[in-house]
């Protein structure tokens, strides 16, 4: 686990250096926000249909919700913008990251498997929330690409908060 | 005048009288609140006892407004809405309780007419 949330931060580190001209352009960041909601998609799907605890498995659900709509809009918004996303070295490192921590929950089960699904999500999630800050906001150059990052960072706020409330009732 | 003649002519003042009645008790209003980027627009809002608010959801996944105990939309989709009839006075603080940092406030104010009776 610990492992894991390092490769994360390693991969999202990396967006702020990866870019050779100060950063990703529009349709770069376009690609790394449907990745990283993809990611988390990814996982809480598998947390809806593994976890036995039923907090857990709402909150999984929740991120399925929640993300698939932000990954709704945001494809919208780049077909109306005619940007086509480009791949680029931060979502391929996050689609790694995803399938990587896929891949070890997968081999968990019960309270072992809940405990570092939630774990993974609290770091994702404050890892999501220093990348939209420190390289997805003050690189976005399209205002309508820039609106709808700040339009669903609360959200992931909101996101972090619960796993954190999850983790503290699990670690007891 | 007779007794026919004075209900006759006492109609139309009842009526009238009705029509004040009705004035003093105006229509109840509609009030819109927006949830977008994970906020509640306006964040406090009040009204009078029997108007009705609705919530309109802009955001692309589903919130909530719940008052503990007062009231609760479950959830609102996106581009979905949901409408509240305020028949309560007092003071409700809700949140969304799928994003709890979300916080908004109505507040219903009590008629100053009594409603007539039956209603």
């Amino acid at each position: 686990m610990k492992m894991l949330s390092f490769i994360a931060a390693a991969a999202l580190a990396a967006a702020g250096s990866a870019f050779a001209q100060g950063g990703p352009n529009d349709a770069q960041i376009a690609h790394i926000v449907v990745t990283a909601n993809q990611v988390d998609i990814d996982a809480g799907k598998l947390a809806e249909s593994k976890s036995k605890n039923a907090e857990v498995k709402a909150f999984g659900k929740q991120m399925v919700t929640d993300h698939s709509g932000v990954n709704k809009q945001a494809t919208a918004l780049v077909k109306k913008l005619g940007v086509k996303p480009e791949d680029n070295p931060t979502s391929e490192s996050l689609k790694k990251g995803g399938a990587d921590n896929v891949k070890h929950l997968k081999t968990l089960k019960g309270a072992q498997f809940d405990k570092e699904y939630v774990d993974h999500e609290v770091a994702y999630h404050e890892q999501v929330l220093d990348a939209i800050d420190k390289v997805l906001i003050p690189n976005a150059k399209n205002a309508e690409l820039k609106g709808l990052i700040e339009k669903v960072r609360p959200a992931f706020v909101a996101h972090l908060d619960h796993a954190k409330m999850l983790q503290s009732k699990l670690g007891k | 005048m007779d007794a026919r003649d004075r209900v006759r002519r006492g109609i139309p003042l009842a009526v009238l009288a009705l029509g004040v009645a009705a004035g003093a008790y105006a229509a109840p209003a509609k009030h819109t609140v927006t949830i977008e980027a994970v906020k509640y627009d306006p964040p406090t809002l009040t009204v009078k006892q029997g108007d009705s608010v609705t919530w309109i959801n802009k955001d692309p996944y589903p919130h909530t407004v719940t008052a503990a105990g007062a009231f609760d939309s479950k959830d609102i989709g996106a581009e979905g809405k949901w409408t509240y009839v305020a028949r309560k006075p007092g003071r409700y603080d809700y949140i969304c309780t799928l994003h709890p940092n979300m916080k908004g406030t109505l507040v219903v104010e009590g008629r100053a007419a009594k409603a007539p009776a039956g209603r």
